[in-house]
C-alpha cells in the first residue's frame, strides 16, 4: 500500500523521444548551461577581464560535457560491474600518489602519468558511489552489521589515503559519497547513534593528526580577526566581499574586492564571493535554486529508478553534489573552516569539473536508461 | 546478480524512500541555514561591510599646492618655481635592476656614490613605486639619456617643480631658502599639509611667511588594489596655491650693496623711513640658496655650517656688534633732551680722559681742541662723550636708548632677530655670576659714552634708529613683505605700515642740531667721511669703528685681521626729505670711514640718482 502511494506521488513518466535517445535529461541539462553561463561570466569578472581564462574555462566545460555526454550511453548494470575494478585501481593510484606522487604547495595530490598529472582522488570520488552501491545492493536491506561494517572500511581507508595528502575537502566529499550509501541503504538508528558517537569520540585524535595549516584553518575559521593578514585573510576578504554585495549586488565586473586583488583564489575556491559582491543576495539565491533543482531532479531520479544499486548511485550523486555546493559556500561565508572545496560547476580547475558532469553523466545514464531494464 | 523477490524489492524501496525524506529534511536546514547566513552578511551588515570595502580599496593622496612666488617692490621676480627633471625608474618593469644601474653609472648619467642608497630604496618600496636616481639631471645627462634610452626600459625622465632663487647670493639672507622637512619642522607646522611633500620654508621669508607660500593641498581620491597602486581616480580636490608676496626689497640696491660687500664680511640694511620698508638687506659672505633647495649632501651643509666665515649667519638681523662712535647722535640727543648738553658751550679735548682713581686715561682716537656738540659729532670726539656719559650716568644713557629701540628686537617680519645689549646696573646684575662682575664701574659708564664695552647692537637695529633720527622720532615697523597675492583672487593686500614713535617729546631743535651735526661729518671739512663723497652730497650720517680686541688696543700693523675694528657708517638722505636710512658694518674693516662709507656712497649715488628721475617724471 504505502510503496503504491510512494510510486504515485513520485513516478516520473519514463523519460521518452529524444532524450532517450540521445540519454540526456534535457530539464538537467538546460540547469548546466545557465550554470555554466554563470560560470563564464564570472570567471571573466573574477580573472580581471581575462579572455584567456574564460576561453579556458569554455574548454573545460566542452570537455566535461563531451564526458558526460559518453558516461550516460553506459547503462547502470555496466557501471555496477566496473565499480569494484575501478575502486581497486584508485586505491592502488591513490597508494602510489603518497610514495611517488608530486608535490605543490605542500600538498602531494597529483600523480604524473607522462602526458599529464592528475589528481587520482578525484577519480575516487566516481569510483567510490559505484563500489559502495555495488556492493551494499547485492545482500538484503536493511545491511547486517558485518557488510556494514565492511562497507564503512570500503569508505574510509581512501579517504584515510586522501587525508594524508593531505586534501581535507576531497577526503570528505569521498567518505560522504560511500557513507551516504550506506545510510541510505536502511542502516539501523542504533548503529547511526554509534557511528556519530564514535566521530565524536575520533575528533580529537583527529585534530593532533591533521596538518598545521589546516589546525591553522580551522583556528581562523573560529576567530577569523585574530589573523587578518595572515591565515583569516581569506575568509575576511570573502565575507567583506559578500557583505559588501548587499541586496542587489555592485554588478558585473564592479567587484572591488575580486578587480583590486583583495580575494585571494577567487576564480577557484572563492568564487562564490565574488558573484556574491557583483549580484547581491538576489543573485546568489538565484543560483542556490539553480542548484537545488539540479539535486531536486537527481533525488527524483533515485526514487523513480528502478533498481537498488541505480537508486543508491543516483542520491549519492545528488546528495554529495549538494554538500559539495554546501560546503562551498558555508566556508566562503564563514560557517565552515576553508577546507578547499570548489564552487560545483562555476569555480575554474578542470579536474573536479570532469569528475562532478562524469557524476551527473551517470545520473543522467539512470534516467534514461530505465526502459531498456523494463523490458 | 541476484534477483530479488518483488516483496525484497518494496521493502528496499520503502527503507531508501524514509532516507531520502530525511536526507530532503536535512538538505532544506542546511539550505536554510545558508540563506540566513547570507541574509545576515547582505542586508543585516551589508553596511558595515560595504564600509571595509570601501576602507580597503579607497585612497586620499595629497596634491602639494605650487609655492608661491616671491616678487621685489618692482616685480621683479626673486623666488620662483622651476621645473626640474629627474631620472626615475620603476623596479617591477626593469629585468635586471643591476645591470640597469651600472650601465647609468657608465653613461655618467648617476653618480656611483648613490649606488648603495638607491639600492636600498629598491628594497624597502613597492616594486611598482617609482624610485629616483637623479633629481636633477643636467642637460648633457638628458642628452646622453635620450640617444640610449630603448636600453633603459623602466627607467625615465620625470619634471618637478623646485625652488630656485634667480638672484642667489644677492638675496639669500633676506628670502632664506626651502629645503628637506625635518622632524622639527613638524613641530610647528601641521604635518597633515606636507604629506607627499619634501620640502619646507627654512629661514627668513620662506619660513616666516611659509603657512601663506605653502598654500593649501588639494587632494585625490583614488581606488587602490591589494598591493596599493593606483587604478583609477576617483575624484580630485585641487590644490590653492600659495600665496605670491611683493617684497620691500629693492633688487637694484641689494645688488650695488652685494657688489660693494661680496669680498667682505658684514651687513647692509637700508629702510625707508617714510613707512619702514626695508629697500636692502644683506649680509655678507652669502651663499647660493638654490644649492640649498636642490639638496645637499650631509657632508655639504656640514662644510657651509663649519666654514669659519658663517656664510649662513644672517648678520643684517642677527649680527650683534658694539656699535662705537654711530651710537654718538643718539647719545648727544639724549644729552640735549636731558638737559646735560648746551649745544653752544665748547669741551676742551686734548686726547684723553682721566677719571679719579684710574690710573690709565680714556684715550680718543686724536685730540680735537675744544669742540661743541655739532662738532664733536662732525669729528667723532671721543672726550667730548666720554664727559657726556659721565655727567649723564648710564641709567639715563640706557633709558634713551632703548627708546630708539636699541637693546630691543625690532619685531621685523623674520625670525631669527637679535636683541642686542644696553647695559645697565641692573643687566649687569642679571648677567654675570660671580659678585665682583655684577658691580657698575663708573668707567664702563665712559666707555659707554663712545659705544663699546658691553653694548651691542644689530645692523637692523642701527638702521631703524638711523630712521627714526632721519624721521626726527617717528618712525615706522621695519618690513620685508610690502604686499600679499591671494592666488587664487589676484588680489593683492597691501600692508599697513605701523607707526612707531617713543621720541616725540624731543624738542624740534634738538633734532636740527644733531642733523646739523651729521650732515657736517659727510660735508664739512674735519668730518670724518668728508672727502669720501662727492661736495654738498645729500647726506647725513656718521662713522664708527668699534673695537673687538677689548682688553688692549694693539697698535700698527700687526693686528691680526680677525682682531682688526669694524667698520661702521650709519645715515640718511636725503636729510630735508629722508628716503632711506643706512647701517653699514664691515667686519674688521679698521674704520667706518675708508671701509663702510664708500659702501654708502655706491648705493646713494644709484639711489639718489634715481629719486631724482622719480621726482622730475612727477
Amino acid at each position: 500500500m504505502i510503496a503504491n502511494n510512494n510510486k504515485d506521488i513520485f513516478s516520473l513518466k519514463p523519460s521518452e523521444g529524444l532524450q532517450q535517445r540521445l540519454h540526456i535529461d534535457f530539464p538537467l541539462f538546460l540547469a548546466f548551461m545557465v550554470i555554466f553561463m554563470i560560470s563564464l561570466t564570472t570567471i571573466y569578472s573574477a580573472s580581471n577581464s581575462s579572455i584567456d581564462a574564460v576561453l579556458n574555462q569554455g574548454i573545460k566545460i566542452m570537455i566535461s560535457i563531451f564526458a558526460m555526454g559518453v558516461v550516460a550511453q553506459f547503462s547502470p548494470l555496466s557501471y555496477a560491474r566496473i565499480g569494484p575494478w575501478l575502486y581497486c585501481v584508485c586505491l592502488v593510484l591513490l597508494i602510489l600518489v603518497l610514495i611517488i606522487g608530486e608535490t605543490r604547495n605542500g600538498a602531494t595530490r597529483w600523480l604524473n602519468i607522462g602526458i599529464t598529472s592528475f589528481q587520482p582522488s578525484e577519480l575516487m570520488k566516481i569510483a567510490m558511489p559505484l563500489m559502495i552501491a555495488g556492493y551494499i545492493s547485492r545482500g538484503a536491506l536493511p545491511p547486517n552489521v558485518s557488510s556494514v561494517a565492511l562497507s564503512i572500511t570500503i569508505v574510509l581507508i581512501p579517504s584515510y589515503l586522501i587525508m594524508e595528502e593531505p586534501d581535507l575537502g576531497t577526503s570528505i566529499l569521498v567518505a560522504f559519497s560511500g557513507l551516504v550509501v550506506i545510510f541510505l541503504s536502511g542502516l539501523k538508528k542504533r548503529y547511526l547513534a554509534l557511528a556519530f558517537t564514535l566521530f565524536l569520540a575520533y575528533l580529537p585524535f583527529m585534530w593532533s593528526n591533521i596538518h598545521p595549516f589546516q589546525k591553522k584553518r580551522v583556528l581562523s575559521f573560529l576567530n577569523p580577526e585574530s589573523d587578518p593578514l595572515g591565515s583569516g585573510y581569506h575568509l575576511i576578504q570573502s565575507k567583506i566581499a559578500i557583505g559588501s554585495g548587499g541586496i542587489f549586488g555592485k554588478g558585473w565586473l564592479n567587484s572591488t574586492q575580486g578587480q583590486l586583488d583583495f580575494l585571494p583564489e577567487r576564480t577557484t575556491d572563492f568564487i562564490f564571493a565574488i558573484l556574491a559582491e557583483e549580484f547581491g543576495f538576489l543573485g546568489v539565491s538565484l543560483l542556490i535554486g539553480i542548484y537545488l533543482f539540479i539535486i531536486g531532479r537527481g533525488i527524483m531520479i533515485a526514487i523513480n529508478a528502478q533498481d537498488l544499486f541505480s537508486r543508491l548511485l543516483a542520491s549519492s550523486i545528488s546528495l554529495t553534489f549538494f554538500v559539495y555546493v554546501f560546503v562551498n559556500i558555508a566556508m566562503t561565508t564563514g560557517l565552515l573552516p576553508v577546507v578547499g572545496v570548489p564552487l560545483p560547476l562555476i569555480s575554474s580547475g578542470g579536474t573536479s569539473m570532469v569528475t562532478i558532469m562524469v557524476g551527473l553523466g551517470m545520473l543522467m545514464s539512470v534516467q534514461t536508461h530505465r526502459r531498456l531494464l523494463e523490458k | 546478480m541476484k534477483f530479488k523477490s518483488d516483496a525484497t524489492q518494496e521493502t528496499e524501496k520503502r527503507i531508501f524512500l524514509t532516507r531520502i525524506l530525511f536526507s530532503i529534511s536535512m538538505i532544506s536546514l542546511l539550505v536554510i541555514l545558508i540563506l540566513l547566513r547570507l541574509v545576515q552578511l547582505q542586508i543585516f551588515d551589508s553596511d558595515k561591510y560595504k564600509l571595509r570595502s570601501m576602507n580597503n580599496t579607497i585612497r586620499t593622496q595629497s596634491l602639494p599646492a605650487t609655492r608661491g612666488l616671491i616678487y621685489d617692490r618692482n616685480n621683479q621676480i626673486l623666488a620662483e618655481n622651476q621645473p626640474v627633471f629627474q631620472l626615475e625608474m620603476i623596479p617591477e618593469q626593469i629585468k635586471d635592476i643591476e645591470l640597469t644601474l651600472n650601465g647609468l653609472i657608465q653613461l655618467g648619467i648617476i653618480d656611483g656614490k648613490n649606488l648603495e642608497t638607491i639600492k636600498d630604496n629598491v628594497s624597502k618600496n613597492y616594486q611598482f613605486k617609482a624610485i629616483v636616481l637623479n633629481n636633477r639631471l643636467t642637460e648633457k645627462q638628458m642628452a646622453i639619456f635620450a640617444n640610449s634610452r630603448t636600453r633603459f626600459k623602466g627607467v625615465d625622465i620625470k619634471a618637478r617643480l623646485s625652488r630656485h632663487y634667480p638672484k642667489k647670493e644677492i638675496t639669500a639672507h633676506a628670502l632664506g631658502y626651502v629645503g628637506t622637512i625635518s622632524p622639527i619642522d613638524y613641530k610647528v607646522f601641521d604635518p597633515s599639509l606636507y604629506t607627499g611633500q619634501e620640502q619646507i620654508g627654512k629661514t627668513s621669508i620662506e619660513r616666516d611667511y611659509e603657512p601663506m607660500l605653502h598654500g593649501n593641498p588639494g587632494n585625490e581620491q583614488v581606488l587602490v588594489n591589494v598591493r596599493g597602486r593606483v587604478m583609477e581616480s576617483l575624484g580630485t580636490i585641487p590644490f590653492s596655491p600659495g600665496d605670491d608676496l611683493i617684497l620691500t626689497i629693492d633688487t637694484k640696491l641689494q645688488e650695488i650693496a652685494y657688489e660693494a660687500m661680496k669680498d667682505k664680511k658684514g651687513a647692509v640694511v637700508g629702510i625707508d623711513p617714510s613707512n619702514g620698508e626695508i629697500l636692502i638687506l644683506l649680509s655678507t659672505p652669502s651663499y647660493d640658496p638654490n644649492l640649498l633647495s636642490r639638496g645637499m649632501s650631509i657632508s655639504e651643509y656640514k662644510a657651509f655650517e663649519k666654514n669659519k666665515d658663517k656664510p649662513l649667519f644672517n648678520r643684517a638681523i642677527a649680527g650683534q656688534y658694539p656699535p662705537g662712535s654711530v651710537i654718538k647722535p643718539m647719545l648727544g640727543l639724549a644729552g640735549l633732551h636731558l638737559g646735560f648738553i648746551d649745544p653752544t658751550k665748547y669741551e676742551p679735548c686734548n686726547g684723553a680722559f682721566s677719571l679719579p682713581n684710574y690710573s690709565r686715561p680714556f684715550k680718543d682716537w686724536r685730540t680735537h681742541g675744544p669742540v661743541n656738540l655739532k662738532e664733536a659729532i662732525q669729528a667723532s670726539c671721543d672726550v667730548y662723550f666720554y664727559k657726556t656719559a659721565i655727567k649723564m650716568g648710564i641709567e639715563n644713557m640706557s633709558d634713551f636708548l632703548l627708546k630708539f629701540n636699541l637693546g630691543t628686537t625690532t619685531e621685523i617680519d623674520i625670525g631669527q632677530e637679535k636683541a642686542g645689549v644696553i647695559p645697565n646696573p641692573s643687566w649687569k646684575r642679571n648677567n654675570f655670576k660671580s659678585k665682583e662682575n655684577q658691580s657698575w664701574y663708573r668707567g664702563e659708564t665712559v666707555i659707554a659714552g663712545i659705544g663699546q664695552g658691553y653694548m651691542l647692537t644689530t645692523p637692523l637695529q642701527l638702521a631703524f634708529a638711523t630712521s627714526m633720527i632721519a624721521n626726527k622720532g617717528m618712525s615706522y615697523k621695519p618690513h620685508l613683505v610690502k604686499g600679499i597675492t591671494d592666488s587664487s583672487l589676484k588680489k593683492t593686500e597691501y600692508i599697513d605700515p605701523i607707526i612707531v614713535n617713543h621720541l616725540d617729546d624731543i624738542n624740534l631743535n634738538h633734532w636740527e642740531i644733531i642733523h646739523m651735526g651729521m650732515k657736517a661729518v659727510v660735508n664739512q671739512k674735519g668730518g670724518t667721511a668728508y672727502g669720501m663723497f662727492d661736495n654738498n652730497y645729500p647726506l647725513a650720517g656718521k662713522t664708527g669703528s668699534s673695537q673687538i680686541y677689548s682688553t688692549e688696543k694693539i697698535q700698527g700693523r700687526n693686528v691680526p685681521e680677525e682682531l682688526q675694528d669694524h667698520g661702521l657708517f650709519i645715515g640718511f638722505a636725503p636729510p630735508e626729505n629722508p628716503k632711506i636710512a643706512l647701517a653699514i658694518i664691515v667686519e674688521n674693516g679698521i674704520s667706518g670711514r675708508t671701509a663702510a662709507a664708500p659702501v654708502a656712497k655706491k648705493i646713494l649715488d644709484v639711489f639718489l640718482e634715481d629719486k631724482k628721475d622719480d621726482s622730475k617724471q612727477q
